[in-house]
Parts: structure tokens; sequence; C-alpha cells
């Protein structure tokens, strides 16, 4: 009897099992239907909010172009709720609040962008400036590098050495030369021929201290473009700097007057080149005359600014100079024959003079720095 | 061949895998009807409001949608005001799970056009509510044991949750510490399932995006841990602010007679369309401001109004008995104060400290604890929902603290205590663990008889006279007003009030008890009741099941009182 009721409740409790698995089944079928209905309602939703970023990304675009930044970031921030992704509306975001000094959102707005797309080079791009902007050299670089080595579009190539010339121009700002001067070398091998770039990258050459890669990429923008004013101007100060005066005077002479300091560095070069008494190709009497005409200089200069010292006495190293210079005036007499070893000591001391004149009176007169120019070219040690 | 016994143990085998399937399958709906609850919201509130609404559409479109809502709530749906959490445990607990099927339909209505049209609520408590409801309606459907549809009550509850934050981890301890009230609960398993499969629907669906997006905060100086226990006394007591306040207006709001019911919501969101005029920032759910306090986007100014706005817009939307929840405002209120408070602290500290969004991120954790009273879920929720653990201590902290001021100063959590002003109460987890001993139902009469409460002081006087009880319940058996003792009628007829109606002098704030509640908690209460106790129902307080006095004392201790055959030296 009880076997039997047990057996009974088995079936029912088994009937009802595949009652169950039928509803089960049905239930699931209900949930696979509903799966499908909510993701295209979803995605319905999904592209309502990209178009109201895509708005609000517009609206914050008209009120920068406007000049109310603060509107600005207020709507990119809206289009950022909207599209938390997208990268344009979260650069905008950046960049609007970079222009409002609040780096620190713009560093967080962009590191949280970062998260999706560490290599991304305009993320890193400006993450590097605002690091840049902060002072921080060690971050700039590092996103810098990021930017640099990030896989670019083919298209853009040029974008690219911006970020380097970027990259290059904080290096320079912080003295960190030798880092500079590497990602100008690599940057200078993979220039378009275009004038301006090589004008560009000679005057960060210059500006690194490297007068003669700055000359050469100077004279490729010369090439290219043999009237460009800024080229030649540009060229003229490099073989200034690299003690080229013939090069610069050639260069300075077909230099437009209003760029830079043509005036005045051809002015110098004139000088230095009219003065020098160790130049090539002139004669013994030339090169007599310049000595004695730049030794009288000197020692005018020198008496003029004992002169101004306060009570007028000379120190005892500017009455050596005194004495050493009345002695040199008599072994360049006319009568007397002009050796080289004279002539180099007098060069020499010359040097010295208007080293002390520079040092000791204010304002160094154009022959002062000329004459100074002409004794570093040829190597005059100062003392 | 299989015997019966072997194929009954089959059987038991396949009705566990059943279980299982349908633990899954509610997950996956309950997931479902999470993420269609938040897309309903938005679409909602970008038809009703626009890409940039004026000034006169935020203060027009909250009272007007209010009233709509208003009339759905008092006529069709009654059951479905405010959070839909505290409504989710008096299920659970008191109806053995059954949720009628209007409500988690009603709840989603509701829920979307109060939100949707700006009420300063959140959406995680409702989708609670639904997910609940619809694990129940396909339990009921199923026709599935009671003790099992009652068990897919926080299993529902828990996948809606996961899908809803995007917290699998923390929506599971949710059901379990908050629902079920007992972290070792034997559904761990089934909500960790549910959880599972609700956000892998959700994420595909939606993505896998974190609900915010921080920075990784760090504790920068072990000093700091001083300013986040500060953080933690202040959200402890901003967490005391909201739940006082809310409480207190809601109860203003209770008190207002019936026909107001209707336009009761329509007031709040008359409240709610000032304040979005000039705040517009409070608006709904907005967990961008939060995003804002998280990345340091907001001034100390801001952040300071946005808090107390939203802490008092959250209190008039869910005190005038709309429908939403109270769990998305706690995090909104928390991350400002804790950015607030970020702020001060980095500008005056000696030592150095994390950004300001290290503060708002802990706060939010601070002010979860403080008012939702589920401490370990509330770390884990910010962890789950920022991915972000390096915080951790820091917010355990602050949690821990604002967890204890708020539990010293408010003992009754704030989802209980809105049961409480409903009339509904929930049974204490040591209620619960004592069900099988003794209790209230053993010692009480169900024969009551109650002085009904238009009699005079006089007759009632009198009546008490003649049967020489100390005290007497007055009311109907369904309406019980309170008691009144001997004293205190004699005392009345004395001063003159013998005519009046015995009804207008009964103590309404009676003690009670419920049939579970222990024979200790029975008997510390009748003594506190002065001769009499009301035993009432936990859904209704003014329903009497039963009544405690000293003679059904005296009788159950005659029971309990050793027999002559235990006992053979008594007999002799």
């Amino acid at each position: 009897m009880n076997s039997s009721n047990r057996a009974n409740n088995t079936d029912e409790r088994s009937n009802l099992i595949h009652r169950e698995i039928l509803q089960l089944v049905l239930l699931i079928t209900v949930a696979v239907a509903a799966f499908f209905v909510t993701r295209a309602i979803a995605a319905n939703n999904r592209d309502m909010s990209l178009r109201d970023a895509a708005e609000w990304y517009q609206r914050g675009q008209r009120e920068l172009d406007a000049g109310d930044a603060d509107t600005a970031i207020d709507f990119f921030r809206r289009a950022t709720v909207k599209s938390r992704n997208e990268k344009r509306y979260v650069l905008a975001l950046a960049r609007a609040l970079a222009s409002k000094r609040q780096d620190e959102a713009a560093r967080k707005a962009l590191l949280g962008l970062r998260e999706s797309a560490p290599e991304d080079p305009d993320i890193n791009l400006q993450l590097a400036r605002l690091a840049a902007d902060r002072q921080d050299v060690t971050e700039a670089i590092r996103y810098y590098h990021n930017a640099l080595y990030a896989p670019w579009p083919t298209d853009q190539a040029d974008a690219r050495r911006r970020a380097r010339l970027e990259l290059i121009r904080v290096l320079l700002t912080h003295d960190q030369r030798n880092r500079a001067m590497s990602e100008l070398v690599a940057l200078s091998t993979d220039l378009p021929d275009e004038a301006a770039r090589h004008v560009e990258v000679g005057q960060l050459f210059s500006s690194a201290g490297d007068s003669g890669r700055a000359l050469d990429q100077f004279q490729r923008a010369l090439r290219l473009a043999p009237d460009s004013g800024a080229a030649l101007a540009s060229a003229g100060q490099a073989a200034f700097q690299a003690g080229d005066y013939l090069l610069a005077r050639r260069y300075l002479r077909n230099a437009p007057e209003d760029v830079g300091s043509v005036t005045e560095t051809r002015e110098l070069v004139d000088l230095v080149l009219s003065n020098d008494p160790l130049a090539a190709r002139i004669g013994s009497s030339a090169r007599r005359r310049r000595l004695i005409d730049d030794l009288s200089y000197a020692e005018e200069r020198l008496n003029s600014c004992v002169e101004s010292h306060p009570g007028g006495q000379p120190s005892a190293d500017e009455l050596a100079l005194r004495d050493e210079a009345q002695a040199f005036k008599t072994q360049l007499a006319p009568s007397t024959l002009l050796e080289e070893d004279t002539i180099e000591s007098v060069v020499e001391l010359i040097d010295r003079i208007e080293r002390d004149v520079v040092q000791s009176c204010p304002s160094p007169t154009p022959r002062d720095r000329a004459l100074i120019l002409i004794g570093q070219h040829h190597g005059v040690d100062p003392r | 061949m299989s015997t019966p016994s072997s194929r009954a143990q089959q059987l038991r085998l396949r009705e566990h895998q059943i279980f299982l399937i349908l633990t899954i399958v509610i997950g996956v709906v309950a997931g479902l009807a999470a993420v269609l609850f938040t897309v309903a919201i938005e679409q909602t509130s970008h038809r009703l409001f626009g890409l940039a609404p004026s000034r006169v559409r935020l203060f027009v479109v909250p009272p007007l949608m209010s009233l709509v809502t208003g009339l759905m709530l008092a006529k069709l749906f009654p059951d479905v005001r405010g959070s839909g959490v505290p409504q989710t445990e008096a299920a659970y607990h008191l109806s053995n799970g059954i949720i009628r099927a209007r409500v988690p339909f009603g709840k989603f209505m509701t829920g979307v056009l109060c939100i949707g049209s700006g009420h300063s609520m959140g959406r995680e408590g409702p989708s609670v509510q639904i997910g609940a409801g619809l694990a129940s309606l396909v339990g009921q459907w199923l026709r599935l044991s009671p003790r099992r549809v009652r068990d897919l009550v926080p299993v529902g509850a828990a996948g809606a949750l996961a899908a809803a934050f995007n917290t699998p981890v923390a929506a599971v301890l949710f059901a379990l510490e908050e629902i079920i009230g007992d972290m070792n609960a034997a559904l761990l398993g089934s909500t960790v399932v549910a959880s599972v499969a609700a956000v892998i629907v959700e994420r595909s669906i939606l993505g896998n995006e974190p609900l915010f997006h921080v920075p990784a905060y760090h504790l920068v100086h072990p000093a700091e841990l001083i300013a986040y226990a500060a953080l933690g006394i202040l959200g402890g007591m901003v967490s005391l602010l909201f739940c006082k306040g809310l409480l207190g207006l809601r109860r203003l709001f209770l008190r207002l007679p019936g026909s107001t019911k209707n336009f009761e919501p329509a007031f709040g969101g008359l409240v709610i369309g000032v304040v979005l005029m000039y705040w517009p920032q409070i608006i709904g759910v907005r967990y961008e401001y939060v995003d804002q306090a998280l990345n340091g986007g907001l001034l100390l100014q801001t952040m300071v109004a946005l808090c107390f706005l939203k802490l008092a817009a959250t209190m008039v939307s869910y005190a005038s008995g709309n429908a939403g929840g109270i769990f998305a405002p706690s995090l909104y209120i928390g991350a400002m104060a804790g950015g607030a408070v970020g702020m001060v602290v980095h500008a005056l500290a000696p030592f150095p400290t994390a950004d300001p969004g290290a503060y708002a991120l802990v706060g939010m954790g601070t002010l979860f604890a403080g008012i939702i009273r589920a401490p370990m879920t509330s770390v884990f929720m910010i962890f789950e929902i920022t991915q972000d653990y390096q915080i951790l201590v820091a917010l355990m902290v602050a949690n821990m603290l604002s967890f204890a001021i708020s539990k010293r100063y408010q003992p009754v959590p704030v989802y209980h205590a809105l049961l409480h002003q409903d009339g509904v109460h929930l049974p204490s987890p040591a209620t619960q663990a004592l069900t099988a001993a003794r209790t209230a139902r053993h010692v009480m009469q169900t024969d009551v008889s109650l002085i009904p409460p238009d009699v005079s002081v006089e007759q009632a006087w009198r009546l008490t006279l003649e049967n020489g009880a100390p005290a007497y319940l007055v009311g109907t058996r369904d309406r019980l007003m309170g008691s009144v003792s001997h004293q205190q009628l004699e005392d009345s007829k004395n001063s003159g009030q013998g005519a009046t109606p015995v009804g207008s002098i009964v103590d309404q704030s009676f003690v009670h008890a419920h049939v579970d509640h222990p024979i200790d908690v029975v008997l510390e209460r009748f003594a506190q009741s002065g001769g009499i106790l009301a035993v009432v129902s936990r859904t209704d307080a003014h329903r009497v099941e039963g009544v405690v006095t000293i003679d059904s004392i005296l009788k159950l201790a005659g029971r309990r009182s050793p027999s002559p055959e235990s006992h053979p030296t008594a007999a002799g």
C-alpha cells in the first residue's frame, strides 16, 4: 500500500516537473525575444545619445569660437557625458579647460580617455602639452614619445613632425640640449622638401648651439627657395655663428633688412672682415695698418674706460695692459720687420684689452665686439 | 529498472536543476527589465525636457507629470510608491514572496514617469522591486512551492540591482544583507547565478562601461586617514539629516487627509519644478555630476549647494509619494559632500593629500553606508562602480564611522522606518532565528474584546470596574486605536470628561508585540504595557491578532509547570 502511494506521488511529481519544463522553455523563448527587443530599444537610445552629444559638441565649438570658453566647457562636458569615449569631444573639452588654465581637470579628462586608447597620438600629445605647461619635463617627454611612436595614420606625417618640433622646443626651453639634438637629428632626416620646414629646423639647430647643422638646413632651404629672405637671414646668422664671416656676408648682403637682426649682424661681419689683421690675402702693409688701428682703438677704449672709473685711477692689470700696448706700438713702427709672433701677440693683446673693456665698462661698441670676435676666430686663448 | 526511491531521487535532482535554470532565466529577465527601465527613463527625460530645456519647461514638467503619476499611484498602483526595497523586504518576510502582477508593471510605468519627469530619485530601488516582482510572478506562474516563490524574490532583486548598477558582487551582498537580512543565507548560490546572468545581459546590451570614470586614487599620506575619518563623521551626520528629514516630512504627508493623496506627488513636483529652474543639476538621476565631482570638475561652493539641494529635493520627491529610490541620491549627496570635504582638506591639510575626487569617491560610500545601512554592500558597490580598490582602507574607515553614527542616532534603518510608517513591522534577525521557540502566538488569547471608541469614558470606566482588568484595548479588531488603563479612565472621569468618547483620551503610541516575537520579548513588553499587550499584524499594525494579559501568562506558566508524572516527588 505504502509503495503504491509512493509510486503515485512520484508520478505526480514527474508530471509536475514535465509541466515546469514546458513552462520554462516558454519562459526562455519569451526572455530571448525580450532580449532582442530591449537591445533594439537600447540601440535606438544610444543613437539618440550620440546625436545629442554631436549637438552639444557643435554648440561648444560655436561658444569657443565666440570666445566664451566657460560655456564651451559646459557644452563639451555634456557631449562627453552623452558619448564618453568619443575622442573629439574629450580633446575639445581638454583644450577648452587648458585654455582656462584648468590643467588638472583637462589632464583627468584625457587620462580617462587614454585608458581606452593608450597609444592614441592625439591624447598623448595633449597630455604632453599639459605636462609641459606645468613644467613637468619628464612626463612631457614620456607623453611626447608615446605620441611620436604611436601608430600615426599615413596622411598625418606632418602632424607627427610638428609634435616632434614641439618636443624639441620643450627640451630646449628646459636646457635638455643633448636630447634636443637627438630629436633634431632624427627630425632633419624626415623633412619634406619645403624651405620653411628646413628654416624652422635650422633655427632649432641654432638654438641648440649647432651652427654647422643649422647652416646646412638653411642652405637646403636656399636650394629650394633661393630668394627666401628668412633662409638668407638665417643662413647669414648661422654662418656668422659658425665663424664663416665671408659666407655670412654673402648671405646677409642679400637678406632683407627687416628680418631679425640682419643689419646689426651685417655691420658686425663687415667690421670683423675689415679689421682682421690675420685675414688671408691681404698685404703686409695692410696687415700692419690693421694692427696699429686695432691696437690704437683698443688703447683708446681702455683709457676712456679708466677715466670713467670712480677716481679715474687704473687698476694694476690695466696699467700692465697700457704698458704692453705702448711696447707693441714701437714694434709696429713701419721701419721694423713684422714677424708672425708679433702679429699674434698683438692680436692676443687687443683681445685681452677688449675683454677688459667689455667687462669693466658698459655699452660695448660694435667694433669692441668685432675685435673680440677676431680674437675668438683666430683661437686666442682668453686668460 | 529503477525503484520508486531511486526515481524519486532523480526527480529531486531534476527539481534542483530546474531551479538552477530558473535562477538564470530570472537573472536574465530581471537584467532586461533593469536595462529597459534605465533606457525608458532616459527616453522619457529626453522627450519631456529636450536637449536644453527652458526654465518654463523645467518648472512646468514635474508638477504636470506628477498629476498623472499621482492619479496612477493613488488609483491603480498604490503599492509602488517610493523606493520599492522596503516593499520587497516586506513581501519576502511577510507574504511568502507573493507579489501581485500589477506591482512590477506599475512600478515600471510610474518610476519611468516620476524619474523621467525630473524628480530627484534613483532608478535602482525601483529596479529591485521590478526584478523581485517579476521573479515572484514567474514562481507563481510555475506554481512553485511557497518556499521556492519566496526564494526567488531576492534572486530577482539581486539580478535587477546587478544590471542597474553593473555591480554583480554588491547586488548579491545587498540581497543577502538587506532583503534577506542574513549574510549566511542558503540563497547565496542562486543570487550569484542571477547576478552574473543579469550583468552579462546588461553588458551585452549597454557595453562594459563602469558607471563612473575615476582616476586611480590612493592614500597619499597615512595622516589622510584622519581626514577620511572626519568625512565618515560628517557623512554619518548628513545621513542622519537625510533619514530624519525624510521620515519627518513623510510623516507630515501621511497625516494629510486621504482626499489629498492624488495631488501630493504633484505638490512634490511643484517644489521640484521651482528648484530645477535655478539648479537643473539635481534633475532625476544625473550621474554626470557625480562623475564631475569624482574627477575634480566642480567648485567647492557648487558641491556644497548641490549636496543640500539634492538632499532636500529627494526628501520632497520621496515624501510626497512619488515612485523612485534613494540609492542614487545617496551616492550623489555623498559625492558632493565628500568632494567638498576633499577640497577643504586639499587646501588646508599640512600633509600631502589625494585629489578632492578621492574624497568624493569615499563620500559616496559613506552616505550609502549611513543611509541604506548596508556597509558591506557599500564597500563593494564603490569598488565595482569605480573599478578602483586603491582607496579601500579609507573607504572602510569612513563607512564604519558613518554607519555607527547613523545607527546610534537612528536605530531603525530607513527602509524599516518607512515600513513602520505604513504600519508594517519586519521581523528582526533575532526574531527570525527564534521562530521555532515559544512566541507570542503561544501565550496570546485570540478572543479579544475591545472598547468601541465612541463609548463614553464613564461607561468604559464602569466596564473596567466590573471586569477588574487593569487596562483595555480601544478600537475595533481591524482598527486598533490604542489602550487605556482603568486609572486613566478614572482620572478623566474625575476631571469632568465622563461624557467624552473614550477614543479621544486613548494612548495611540501603545506598546505592542507580533505573533512571532519570542516569549521574553513579550514579557518585557507586557511589563511596559500597563496590564494589556496587543498582538498586532506585521503587515498592518492596527489589526489585532490577539492580546496578552496576566491571565494568559499565568495559563502559559501553568501549562509549562512540571506535571505530576514527570516529577514523582511532587506528586507524592
